[in-house]
């Protein structure tokens, strides 16, 4: 049995195509990540899915039913964590369990959804004083009420400090390995590659990869990034390497230039340094990063991806990519 | 149930905002306010609980005030939750936006129920009070009960009416236009507006086997404020559902059936078909 099922699925706007002729499909038990930066239609699917926008044409089917005409069957057998809603300021965040519970016609223990998600003792609380973290628990436990057969999260991750992070991802498993489904979606590749099964990547509204996150990997290729402490590199030394044939990017953090290009290009690049009379300290290669992965399908340098490539906006979080690379490594050694 | 829930969750969420509680204090304090100025001076007075409510409180008060909460407590019902986000978490649930429409309707006329019953219970007391010292030569707590009941379903039908126009709504601020426009329309200009309904329309109305008036008396107390006044007034009369009367209170009886489930239904109606 399929879980969710999206047959060229397309969902136009007064002034916008968010989603163009989409084919979709999560099966049964998966754990499927789904991808894509701010505004690639990540969110309007997920709205789709779950009835709360109509598809223009397409069908939408969920565990079987048709996501418009059945909807309230579904999302009896289903638990919701939305993207940007807002919770019942005057209410406690156990009247929020309490009231999932009843609408779902479980018997569930709201006070032992509220200790999963960390939240028991802020349970009497107005949740109206509860921070963006806090939100996000609540919002799970009441996704959690009833052992639903499919788990639908949108930006699980949003407004969690790293340790939130790292529970949501054991909640995420743990469903995981009950047997439910787990569809989520989020704009960062390193939250989703230690728990999915399967990754789908979305952009301007079509669906340009869909593979395990190893698969994605070989696709893209033999690429490799290379991270050389200089002492002093110039923009002219930069573009000069940037020039080189096989190199596609080349970003300066510091002291440190990292530059994605083919294997065999990593000597000219160094030679090139040094005729620009930049001293090179010291250089490591690393495989290319999941960022960069995610960088290279949403920014159009993959293959069988026709896009120009867009201007980069991942300076600001290069600095931590090796330490990224490692966690993520280590996150599948684990997973494995 | 799936509107029971809803109903109860928006009940609970209602009676605890403070514009709702700053709204029955001052209707309960106008009412006391009024009860005591009314009273006649020395023990032989002739004032009647009957009196103080179908001549002083029910049109200065009840006629305004209870159509104004009702807008207040209804308007934002479903515009509201659906700017700020919530009712993403309410539909992901297993509602359906029928539930969600009726649900509110239920929940907040309970809410405002319960605020009428609070607001008339200071009077009661006040009134209580003088027929105990005497001031008040009898205090009719039948009456006034009954007479409280016919408040509530006036505030309860336009929460009805208000948290249609608030479903139809894409926004906040064309439910709050929507619910000023309700107010206005029936508590301010109705009589204006059916008069020159009715002007514009005689020529339609004269081959009908009714007269001008006729029509002119059914879209009168098919205004609720008007239906609920002439309910009250024939309950205080003791003349409720029995007497001349009778053809008008059904009318006004049905058109306040009308007037509470004919608006939600509009406003589901385009809200079922919205992208939210």
């Amino acid at each position: 049995m399929t879980a969710i099922e999206l047959r060229g699925v397309t969902k136009e706007f007064a002034d916008v195509t968010a989603v163009r002729d989409l084919d979709l499909t999560v099966e049964d038990g998966e754990v499927y990540g789904f991808l894509g930066p701010n505004g690639a239609g990540k969110s309007t699917t997920i709205d789709m899915v779950l009835d709360l926008v109509r598809p223009t044409e397409g069908t939408v089917r969920v565990l079987g039913q048709d996501a418009t005409a059945d909807g309230v069957a579904i999302r009896r057998r289903t638990g919701v964590l939305p993207d940007g809603f807002s919770v019942y300021d005057r209410l406690s965040g156990r009247k929020h369990v309490e009231f999932a519970v009843r609408s779902k016609e479980t018997d569930d223990d709201p006070d032992a959804l509220l200790e999963r998600v960390g939240l028991l003792g802020d349970a009497d609380r107005k949740a109206g004083g509860y921070s963006k973290g806090m939100r996000q628990r609540l919002a799970l436990a009441m996704a959690l009420v009833g052992e639903p057969d499919l788990l639908i999260l949108d930006e699980p991750s949003s407004g969690l400090d790293p340790a939130g992070a790292k529970e949501m991802r054991e909640i995420v498993q743990s469903e995981a390995d009950r047997g439910a489904t787990v569809f989520f979606s989020s704009h960062i590749l390193e939250q989703v590659d230690a728990v999915c099964d399967r990754v789908g990547i979305l952009r301007d509204g079509e669906l340009v990869a869909e593979d395990s996150v190893e698969g994605l990997r070989e696709a893209v290729g033999s690429e490799e990034t290379l991270e050389i402490a200089v002492g002093d590199a110039d923009a002219a030394a930069t573009d000069a390497v940037r020039d080189l044939d096989g190199v596609t990017r080349v970003d300066r953090d510091g002291n440190t230039l990292v530059v994605s290009c083919a294997d065999d290009a990593k000597t000219r690049v160094i030679a090139a340094l040094e005729d620009a009379g930049v001293v090179v300290r010291d250089f490591h290669t690393r495989e290319a990063s999941l960022e960069d992965l995610f960088l290279a399908y949403t920014e159009g340098d993959a293959p069988g991806v026709d896009g120009s490539g867009g201007s980069s906006d991942a300076d600001d979080t290069d600095a931590d990519d090796t330490d990224d690379t490692d966690a993520a490594t280590d996150a599948e050694e684990v997973a494995r | 149930m799936s509107l029971v829930a809803i109903a109860e969750k928006d009940f609970q969420d209602t009676v605890r905002s403070r514009g709702m509680l700053i709204l029955v204090a001052l209707f309960s304090l106008l009412v006391a306010v009024f009860a005591a100025v009314l009273r006649p001076g020395g023990p032989s007075g002739e004032f009647a609980t009957e009196f103080l409510l179908s001549f002083a409180v029910g049109p200065f008060l009840v006629t305004t005030l209870v159509p104004l909460v009702g807008v207040v407590v209804g308007y934002n019902a479903v515009s509201g939750e659906r700017e700020s986000g919530s009712l993403k978490l309410l539909l992901s649930l297993p509602h359906s936006r029928a539930d969600v429409v009726f649900g509110k309707v239920v929940g907040r006329g309970a809410a405002l129920s319960l605020a009428v019953f609070t607001g008339f219970l200071l009077p009661a007391v006040v009134l209580i009070a003088l027929s105990q010292l005497g001031q008040l030569s009898t205090f009719n707590a039948g009456a006034y009960l009954g007479y409280t009941v016919f408040a509530a379903v006036l505030g309860v039908v336009f929460v009805a009416i208000a948290v249609g126009c608030s479903a139809a709504a894409t926004t906040q601020r064309q439910a709050l236009i929507g619910g000023v426009s309700i107010y206005v329309l029936f508590v301010l200009l109705w009589g204006a507006v059916t008069g020159q309904f009715l002007d514009a329309a005689s020529g339609l109305v004269d081959p009908l086997p009714v007269s001008q008036q006729q029509v002119g008396v059914f879209l009168q107390v098919s205004n609720p404020t008007t239906g609920v006044e002439l309910l009250s007034n024939a309950f205080l009369g003791e003349q409720l559902f029995s007497g001349e009367g009778l053809n008008q209170q059904i009318s006004a009886v049905s058109m306040l059936v009308f007037w509470t489930i004919a608006p939600p239904l509009a406003g589901l109606w385009k809200f079922d078909g919205d992208d939210l």
